[in-house]
């Protein structure tokens, strides 16, 4: 014993000290970016806190008088035009292009962008990148609205009506102009016909009355509502049916966009053609009718030959085992030198069958720039290896106030005891404080989450303010007790958990999750379920397929709910996950949503009078003006949050979209991007300005 | 024997059409369809679809219509070849199976192959020389290999090719080859990526087969025919290889019948996870998003895989068992 013998290497304590420096570390900075800002104490900067850079993105040079004169245009381009296939690139760009000032620096042409996707199913995934076929956008940073398609706009003043101003000489990407007609068409032979939009959208409505969109010039576009609609400004912006684009908007059998290729569809179109004509091209390519092909032919993730907007069109479409994208020569974006965007030539997504892999294969350095299906908990595999491999990884936060939220089902009657207590709003209110969120931020966050309510970020116009992020919503489990013993569940079994008023046994309350969801929301509801144990609540968590999840709700089945709340940051663009108002979707209750969206004809009125003050404000605020609007938002979100109708947990994290592996050959990478729905991420960082470094 | 054979068809045909019926029907049974799981994938893109619109997709995939309907429907395309579009896919069944169909032959021919390699002369190794050090250690990594779930075993593999010999992960193919023709370098490219997948789906079985070959053999040794044979001076390696090892590959050849269909399915996870462009992860996905023709199809086929596979077993049975082929005159 006299000797120790000596030790070779690292011990098993220190080897668990380093794992948990590099995944326990992140946790306990809690995200010091404000705590950096304030330029607190010596200690190194966190790491969650270098990972999270400072917001930037390209600027739009709108003056006239500081666009180029010159153009030029990628090499596979030039070579083109000296072949005679295609015009110059002076004819190919709108005489009023959008000119771009990228985020660091001028790029270089050229280079294939490697990405993965999974399946037939995962559209989003180039939806977003080309997502430049808007009508109009956001600024980077995520709240002013900014030109994109349309060059201008001007809503008028008394709200009822909106004109947009083209691009003189603006090409398809098959070389045809695009004018208003290509608007009125979409209006007059889509929108208005049964068989493909059989009901009018809400998106396109106001107070249930539908507009209509004239031709004033062929670069003058007006949309008329009969009664004010000064939100529509947000929705042609936002990513809605109306502002979202051809892309977004035309594939997997969606017939919304506001505008598609005239010309090119009328071949499938039975008023041009006539229906035998229409039916028989569709039984020709092995489709049982005209709608389903027509449908088909103006998806652009499936038909190469479809004229499109964005900056690449697809070549090999995503049905195959590699989706292949490719430049479109047309583009109508040139930077301030004047070089023809985008700069990178082709974007190849190679399918992984499972999020495993693709993880994987972001790690090895087999993507340039992945954030999509990029998983949070992966984080310290992806920092082990960045020098190795040479990526750089970067956090992108979300707006919204709760990746894991508590949906409450407000019209539930399945069980009427359990329906009275989630009518109660001292119910939620207990049960909301009956949760430990800094122990579900460290454990499934890896700390970089912000705990609290279901408010969006302080940054946001909707914010009612920072008292409303704790609003019921910190760890207490003493005022949880007594709210719960005074309503009149004061009764506990020998396990020490509530029991029902109704004498049958103890209180259950079902906790609804969905498989596969970007923050493991079972296993949160698992640790969720082990906190209620100290407030005598019984949780059962119910993980289901996604649909399954969906087709429930839909039958109004369930009790709680955890779904993300993501696009509650923009409420009248996406209300769906913060309030009853979307039939569609609707994780607080359907049938109020019914209710809603029928106006009172079908469905069931909520029974609670702050959630029908809160539905009627909502309502109010589509004919009045921007500010007014954000100050009716801002009450909403203080009723919600008064009442705990959804319970946040976590929140503002970058687990959605929000970890981005870039290559470090990669240029023009954003140090932060807004993380948002209606930014389309990373739409608003403009992918056509990413480029290939030397 | 002819009659015997036509007997034999005619089951055959019967029992694929049977399963052609279940396999439709038990996909249709759990709640909600194709729509319901398209509703869910569109709301991931921020878009809503109201009831109208649903019913309307639903009219246009005929999905309106009674089962025995949409049966009929699918059965006329499965008789001319087409097998219905895909609705994920948005492409004809046959092309989505037809491109997958050939890879998964080349990767489960290699794991069975391998498998055998391994396992045969192992497991005939283990039984002769029972209790020996070797035995022991074919039998420890054996155990090894039938616990540890394949799965998890080709993520380690992943992770471990990667971090030390920087092998690309998962897939068959480089990503420049994917979309290539068929050519010598895509060859050379697929037979690069092939021994990682083979070795995983390989492996479990490879321990399974270990043991069963190791307890045929240890049975037959002990019989009055070997010591005979031995008695009369045939060589060693005669004896054993000549009679008592073909009595041994009887379950083999008997269990061939569920060799095909595995050869198509039953390594969905590995699949999965190693992301093999195989049949495996096509039918969980189709699963998942209620596609009843794609899945149908493929259950199908796995169906009249097992059909053929055990009309083939029988025949090897009858070439390798002069037992059999006796009774058969008899």
């Amino acid at each position: 014993m006299a000797t120790t013998p000596r030790r070779k290497g690292p011990s098993r304590r220190e080897f668990i000290r380093d794992a948990a420096l590099l995944t326990g570390g992140l946790a306990a900075t809690g995200l010091g970016s404000r705590a950096i800002a304030q330029g607190q104490g010596s200690a190194p900067p966190k790491l969650g806190a270098q990972l999270i850079g400072k917001l930037e993105g390209p600027e739009l040079i709108l003056d006239p008088a500081k666009w180029p004169t010159k153009f030029s245009e990628a090499p596979m381009l030039a070579e083109l035009v000296k072949q005679g296939k295609l015009p110059p690139v002076t004819e190919r760009i709108p005489k009023e292009p959008l000119v771009i000032k990228p985020v660091h620096e001028i790029g270089r042409y050229g280079g294939t962008w490697r990405r993965g996707f999974t399946g037939p199913g995962d559209q989003e995934n180039g939806n977003r990148i080309v997502s430049a076929d808007k009508l109009l956008f956001w600024e980077y940073t995520g709240t002013q609205h900014r030109p994109c398609v349309a060059r201008q706009w001007l809503l008028a003043d008394d709200g009822k009506s909106i004109t947009l101003y083209l691009r003189k000489g603006h090409k398809w990407s098959d070389g045809k102009p695009f004018t208003a007609d290509d608007f009125v068409f979409w209006y007059e032979d889509i929108y208005l016909n049964k068989d493909l939009v059989p009901t009018p959208h809400p998106d396109f409505m106001i107070n249930g009355k539908s507009g209509v969109v004239k031709k004033i010039d062929e670069t003058t576009v007006i949309f008329e509502f009969p009664e004010p609609n000064y939100l529509f400004l947000d929705i042609l912006a936002g990513s809605t049916a109306m502002g979202g684009g051809q892309a977004l908007w035309q594939m997997a059998g969606r017939t919304m966009g506001a505008y598609t290729p005239a010309h090119y569809v009328k071949q499938f179109h039975p008023k041009y053609i006539g229906l035998d004509q229409a039916n028989a091209k569709a039984k020709a390519a092995n489709f049982d009718g005209w709608v389903a092909y027509i449908k088909n032919r103006w998806d652009w993730t499936l038909n190469p030959e479809l004229p499109v907007l964005t900056p690449w069109k697809v070549v090999t479409p995503i049905n195959n085992p590699t989706w292949a994208m490719e430049r479109n020569p047309f583009f109508y974006e040139v930077d301030t030198a004047g070089n023809q965007l985008p700069y990178i030539d082709r974007i190849q997504m190679t399918v992984a069958e499972n999020l495993e892999v693709l993880n994987l294969r972001a790690v090895a350095g087999q993507y340039d720039l992945q954030e999509r299906h990029t998983a949070m908990t992966k984080l310290p595999v992806f920092l082990e290896n960045r020098d190795k491999v040479g990526y750089d990884v970067r956090l992108d936060p979300a707006l919204n106030g709760s990746d894991a939220t508590l949906q409450v089902n407000h019209s539930y009657e399945a069980d009427a005891e359990v329906a009275k207590w989630l009518h109660t709003a001292d119910f939620r209110r207990a049960l909301s404080m009956g949760i430990d969120r800094d122990q579900l931020n460290e454990t499934f966050w890896l700390g970089i989450g912000t705990p609290g309510s279901v408010a969006p970020a302080d940054s946001t116009p909707f914010n009612p303010g920072p008292e409303w992020r704790k609003k019921w919503s910190t760890l207490d489990v003493k005022q949880s007790n007594t709210l719960l013993d005074k309503i009149g569940l004061s009764k506990k079994d020998g396990e020490g958990y509530r029991l029902r008023a109704d004498g049958k046994g103890r209180l259950r309350i079902e906790l609804l999750t969905s498989a596969g969801a970007f923050i493991p929301h079972s296993q949160v509801a698992e640790m969720i379920k082990e906190q209620w144990k100290k407030i005598g609540i019984q949780a059962d968590v119910k993980e289901v397929e996604r649909s399954l999840f969906f087709t429930r709700i839909r039958a109004n089945e369930h009790q709680i709910a955890i779904w993300a709340n993501d696009g509650t940051e923009l409420l009248y663009l996406f209300p769906r996950h913060g309030l009853p108002v979307d039939p569609a979707e609707s994780l607080l209750g359907t049938p109020l949503a019914v209710w809603y969206a029928s106006g009172g004809k079908q469905g069931k009125a909520p029974d609670d009078t702050p959630l029908l003050k809160a539905m009627d404000l909502f309502r109010s605020a589509n004919g009045k003006r921007a500010p007014e609007r954000v100050k009716i938002a801002q009450e909403i979100f203080k009723i919600m949050i008064d009442g705990q109708y959804s319970i946040g947990t976590v929140g503002q994290s970058p687990a959605t979209m929000g970890v981005r592996i870039a290559s470090r050959k990669m240029g023009n990478m954003a140090s932060r991007q807004i993380n948002a729905q209606h930014c389309r991420t990373p739409g608003t960082s403009q992918p056509s300005t990413y480029y290939f470094k030397a | 024997m002819v009659a015997y054979l036509v007997q034999r068809l005619i089951l055959a045909l019967l029992t694929v059409w049977a399963i052609s019926v279940l396999a439709f029907v038990i996909i249709q049974l759990p709640p909600g369809d194709y729509i319901t799981s398209y509703i869910a994938q569109m709301s991931a893109s921020g878009g809503a679809v109201s009831e109208q619109e649903a019913d309307a997709l639903r009219q246009e995939y005929g999905l309106d219509k009674p089962m025995l309907v949409q049966y009929f429907r699918w059965m006329k395309q499965v008789v001319q070849g087409r097998f219905g579009m895909a609705l994920e896919w948005r492409r004809p069944v046959s092309e989505v199976i037809g491109d997958r169909l050939w890879l998964t032959m080349v990767v489960s021919v290699a794991a069975i192959l391998l498998t055998w390699l391994l396992a045969l002369p192992i497991g005939i190794y283990s039984a002769v020389r029972q209790y020996s050090p070797g035995d022991y250690l074919a039998t420890f990594i054996g155990f090894i290999g039938l616990a540890v779930p394949s799965f998890m075993l080709a993520l380690v593999l992943m992770y471990l090719g990667f971090r030390y010999f920087n092998m690309s992960i998962g897939g068959l193919f480089s990503d420049e080859f994917v979309e290539a023709p068929w050519s010598l370098a895509k060859t050379w490219d697929l037979m690069k990526h092939l021994p990682l997948p083979a070795l995983i789906l390989g492996l479990a079985g490879t321990a399974q087969l270990i043991r069963i070959m190791r307890a045929n053999l240890l049975d037959e040794l002990r019989k009055p025919y070997v010591m005979t044979a031995r008695a009369r001076g045939v060589s060693e390696r005669r004896v054993i290889l000549k009679y008592p090892v073909r009595v041994a590959l009887n379950p083999f050849a008997s269990t061939i019948g569920y060799l095909l269909p595995y050869v198509v399915s039953g390594s969905i996870i590995v699949s999965l996870v190693l992301s093999l462009p195989t049949v495996g992860p096509l039918l969980l996905k189709a699963l998942v998003a209620q596609d009843m023709f794609l899945a149908g199809t493929i259950v199908l086929l796995l169906g009249v895989l097992t059909v053929v596979g055990t009309f083939l077993s029988d025949l090897l049975l009858l070439w390798i068992d002069p037992r059999i082929r006796m009774e058969g005159k008899r």
